[in-house]
């Protein structure tokens, strides 16, 4: 009969529906007490360098059955979702830069690396950076990966062409404060009127607040963000726009202005170079590196940790050790621009090598020394959130609102921000 | 309709019933744990402190008074509101001058309806992310038109008001047909023999089109105003892939100067960026006050004719 | 009987520059997806065909799993829209149909949160996935549909039109039962309804996003268009490629509707008219 046959089709297409629900989507790892562990590792796109991670994969084959997976977009948001179902959690998960202060605060989702060995290696990390991980009670939530110290990328050839110094050594001795690097930025834009110093004064802000001492927070939870230092980087970073050297790149044509010469130099972190790479390949050799104005800050530089749930922490440290061996980082530097937390490897020929984007500059002669000189400021979890209106109200003076306003209400609204995150 | 009997079955007691009750379990079990419940939910999260992963506290009225306090979240109601009258109202008159064309008895009209319906299965994405490319102000086709024109070209992306109208735009480009095609069923409802009558009366055709045409068409005109304003003021899909990023210090912030920033994407950012779930209830129920705020409104502007008509 | 020609030009001739914006997206689209990047940034913009079509997907075939996420979201939407025709219409024959203690009162509810904006329950609605441990699985995209009351409310008019009450007395006197009459009786009746519904739950399923934004995490277990903007804000530079996926996301359920279009179409004014 018709009708039963058709009756059996929908039954089994539910009875399908039914049993490709129940087996699909379960991708908890296996416990097995003997032979190969599953770990999971997740990083984002340029996280980690893939053939690091893919040696990884077979340099532990005996032990560990590693799946590293990329996951895309918003990596805090898929890691704190992940976290809260507790399921499928990772064993090794990154953790970036602009994050790891937020997650501080819950330090019991992850197994302090400090009980797992990690308290001997610490001589050779950076000290501010080892910090960055730890809890306010010393515990190592965050194994450093990279680091951002800033620098400033400029093309040789615009510079060279508006008559300013072009060689890096010159750069870096002539440009050394903010004004005279600005004065410099005039004298370009007079010189080729479709060049900029700056693209956005946003960046030239982040920098600025990033060489001091203290940020928006202090380490007595206070909000500071009305003060001096911060009025200090509000207005260096404004000064581009009053003289007129801002191209107000605040949306996707950044990458056209950096191809075709509208923006003539960043000052960025070391892992800029690879958005710049990346933006603009016809313009390989026509930059160079020289050190920033006003001194190095750090911007982003990421972390490894090991969520409570993994079933194997102590494996699990073992491979974050590996990944992130002086070797290895010097070969994360090759790979993917990230720059090594651990200054034994920037002894490394890998480190010390000529950069053909930069001309054959030797980079780390720039890098190098401005890593050791990074100041170390204190990052409450709140910080990112209460710098948010800084930026926003910038960008609207460059859209041409009042100055003095924006920087009236960036800092109301901080502190209303603040005073949410419980701070006093 | 008096006299007739009751629909199916004579009504029964509960225990009889079981078997309608079991039918119709399995939609509302799901159905209230998880729509109704939420609802209610949402409404106690928004008296929490919570980050998702600690424990909730209790802070009262707090959440409500940062929100009425907080800049940012009234520019996010300016946008929300600006960007759905950009998007609802020239759409539903060129829908409805569409359907008028659609009814007048032509040939290929349903290639026509097929073709203005087109848009609306489109893949929001996939669409956002073409205006991301078409609208870009250095590559874009759009600004290299207006260079062809010779006529200034628009920071579309950058420009406070242009980012709205950008995605109104979007917006409408992808319900106009749909508002079309649901316009065309309401006029081929109207029975021929009143134009006929009105004709007969010597009635022009804009009299006949104001005086009967609307009038029948007012259920109608309501049902979509009124989807257009529960989906509009809700957009989300197209500020955060038209502006989405992995920015470090500012993801989902809808754009410069945030002129793209709707509730529901302030509400996301808040929710799962800042991992502020208490606020982001709060910022979503206050979305949902202004949905029904502007449904009122809407159902007394446009049964007011209505009303007015009766009394005549 | 000219002045009425050319009336009828005139309809023919807007509707066709309706037509063409409608149309110009797709076959933009098309542009971008079959040229290199360099030449959608070139001035005058170039307006034909290229041949990249195929350097371009292989491209975006490296950078994400595009044919990955395709099955999945083709996995969701079909078992959502098997779910969802089932109980939906189940429930609707019964609210249509039948008489029962707290009908009213229960189809009340229904009406009163069709009206309220979906996304108000989103966060207890994340919070309850996590506590069930579907965060993460495709599985979590399966139940936010079935909670939605357009179908029970869509489907519940068009019973009350399709499936006349003697059809009903005449089942019930040759001794059917109630699951019976919905199985054997109900359902044949509404099939074009379930077409309708059907459709649409699909095509919804298939283009959501903000909640495969929200649950989803890993790179095996994405929808298409939640790949899609990953690629965009990973790769968004390099336009050709992201157009060419923006092309092959559309074209499977573009070929859909078209297939189905008529249906689809008279159906779903059905449900708009009888408000």
């Amino acid at each position: 009969m018709e009708l039963s046959r058709r009756r059996l089709l929908q039954a089994s297409l539910l009875a399908a529906a039914g049993g490709i629900t129940a087996a699909c989507g379960d991708d908890s790892s296996k416990k097995k007490s003997s032979g190969p562990q599953d770990i999971a590792l997740w990083y984002w796109g340029g996280g980690l360098s893939d053939k690091v991670v893919a040696d990884a994969v077979t340099q532990f084959a005996a032990q560990a059955t590693i799946k590293p997976s990329v996951v895309g977009g918003d990596f805090k948001q898929k890691l704190t979702t992940t976290l809260a179902a507790g399921r499928s959690v990772p064993d090794i998960t990154g953790i970036k830069g602009e994050d790891i202060a937020a997650l501080l605060p819950q330090a019991k989702q992850f197994v302090d690396l400090n009980t797992l060995g990690a308290d001997k290696l610490a001589a050779q990390f950076l000290p501010w950076k080892w910090k960055q991980g730890s809890t306010q009670d010393g515990k190592l939530i965050g194994f450093p990966i990279d680091i951002g110290p800033t620098a400033l990328f400029y093309r040789e050839d615009l510079f060279a062409k508006a008559g300013l110094p072009s060689k890096p050594e010159d750069v870096s001795a002539q440009l050394s404060t903010w004004d005279a690097y600005f004065a410099a930025g005039v004298k370009l834009k007079a010189a080729l009127p479709k060049s900029f110093l700056v693209a956005t004064v946003s960046s030239i802000f982040g920098v600025a607040v990033g060489q001091n001492t203290v940020r928006f927070i202090d380490s007595g939870n206070k909000f500071v963000g009305d003060q001096d230092h911060i009025r200090k980087a509000w207005d260096t970073a404004l000064k581009p726009f009053t003289l007129g050297i801002d191209a107000k790149i605040n949306d996707n044509s950044w990458n056209a202005a950096v191809g075709n010469g509208a923006v003539a130099a960043e000052v960025g972190a070391a892992w800029h170079a690879l958005d710049i790479s990346q933006a603009a390949p016809d313009t390989k050799g026509k930059w160079r590196v020289a050190a920033g104005p006003g001194g190095p800050a750090n911007i982003g530089g990421s972390f490894l940790a090991i969520p409570k749930a993994s079933a194997n922490p102590e494996l699990a440290f073992q491979i974050i050790s590996w990944l992130l061996s002086p070797d290895n980082q010097a070969r994360g530097f090759t790979d993917a621009a990230l720059f090594p937390s651990s200054p034994a490897a920037y002894k490394l020929p890998a480190l010390t090598a000529p950069d053909a984007f930069f001309g054959d500059q030797v980079t780390i002669d720039v890098f190098g020394p401005a890593a050791e000189k990074i100041p170390i400021a204190y990052e409450a979890p709140g910080d990112a959130a209460v710098a948010v209106p800084y930026y926003n109200e910038l960008v609207k003076v460059e859209g041409g609102k009042d100055a003095e306003k924006g920087w009236a209400d960036a800092v109301s609204q901080a502190k209303q921000i603040a005073q949410k995150q419980g701070v006093s | 309709m008096a006299g007739r009997r009751g629909r199916g079955a004579r009504p029964q007691s509960i225990a009889a019933a079981w078997r309608q009750y079991a039918a119709i379990s399995p939609f509302f079990l799901v159905f209230v744990g998880f729509n109704l419940i939420p609802v209610f939910f949402t409404l106690y999260l928004a008296f929490q402190r919570w980050d998702g992963l600690g424990d909730m506290t209790f802070v009262g009225l707090d959440q409500f008074k940062f929100l009425v306090h907080d800049p940012v979240f009234w520019q996010s109601v300016r946008n929300t509101i600006v960007i759905w009258v950009l998007s609802t109202f020239p759409m539903l008159f060129v829908s409805l001058v569409i359907a008028t064309m659609l009814n007048a008895g032509i040939r290929f009209s349903s290639f026509y309806r097929v073709a203005y319906f087109l848009p609306n299965v489109t893949s929001l994405v996939a669409i956002a992310l073409f205006f991301f490319a078409v609208f870009s102000s250095q590559s874009g086709i759009v600004n290299a038109t207006l260079h062809l024109l010779h006529l200034p070209e628009v920071g579309w992306l950058s420009n406070s008001f242009a980012i709205k109208v950008v995605i109104a735009l979007l917006m409408s480009w992808q319900w106009t047909g749909y508002n079309a095609i649901i316009y065309l069923a309401g006029l081929q409802a109207i029975p021929t023999q009143l134009y006929e009558a009105a004709r007969i009366d010597g009635a022009g055709p804009v009299q006949i089109f104001f005086n009967i045409t609307i009038p029948l068409l007012r259920p109608i005109i309501l049902f979509t105003l009124i989807v257009s304003t529960v989906t509009g003021l809700q957009s989300f899909t197209e500020p955060q892939v038209l502006f989405g990023s992995t920015a470090a210090t500012n993801p989902n912030s809808g754009g410069p100067g945030q002129a793209g920033l709707t509730m529901m994407l302030y509400f996301y950012h808040q929710a799962f960026d800042n991992n502020d779930y208490g606020y982001a209830a709060a910022i979503v129920w206050a979305l949902f006050l202004l949905i029904l705020l502007f449904v009122v409104i809407n159902w007394r502007l446009v049964t007011r004719g209505e009303r007015k008509e009766r009394a005549r | 009987m000219t002045k009425y020609k050319i009336g009828r030009l005139g309809i023919h001739a807007a509707l066709l520059v309706g037509v063409l914006v409608s149309f110009f997206p797709f076959y933009w689209m098309v542009v971008m997806a079959t040229n290199t990047t360099q030449d959608i940034y070139r001035y005058p913009p170039k307006l034909t065909f290229g041949s990249h079509l195929g350097d371009n997907i292989s491209r975006l075939l490296d950078n994400i799993d595009f044919f990955g996420s395709m099955l999945n979201t083709a996995f969701v939407a079909v078992t959502v829209t098997v779910m969802v025709l089932f109980v939906d219409s189940l429930a609707a024959f019964t609210f249509a149909k039948y008489r029962f203690p707290g009908r009213n009162v229960l189809f009340g509810l229904v009406l009163a949160m069709y009206m309220l904006p979906t996304q108000l329950a989103i966060l207890p609605q994340f919070i309850i996935v996590s506590d069930l441990g579907l965060a993460g699985t495709l599985r979590a995209l399966l139940i936010p549909p079935l909670a939605n009351a357009f179908g029970i409310f869509w489907m519940r008019q068009y019973v009350i039109g399709a499936v006349p009450d003697e059809l009903i007395e005449a089942a019930k006197i040759d001794g059917a039962g109630f699951f019976r009459t919905y199985w054997q009786i109900a359902l044949p009746a509404i099939r074009p309804g379930l077409a309708f519904l059907g459709i649409y739950t699909f095509v919804a399923a298939w283009n959501d996003y903000i909640w495969p934004l929200i649950v989803l995490v890993d790179p095996e277990h994405i929808t298409l268009q939640l790949a899609l903007a990953q690629l965009n804000t990973a790769h968004g530079t390099d336009f050709s490629m992201v157009m060419a996926g923006a092309l092959l996301a559309i074209v499977p359920l573009l070929l859909i509707f078209v297939l189905f279009a008529r249906n689809f179409i008279a159906d779903a004014t059905k449900g708009a008219v009888r408000e």
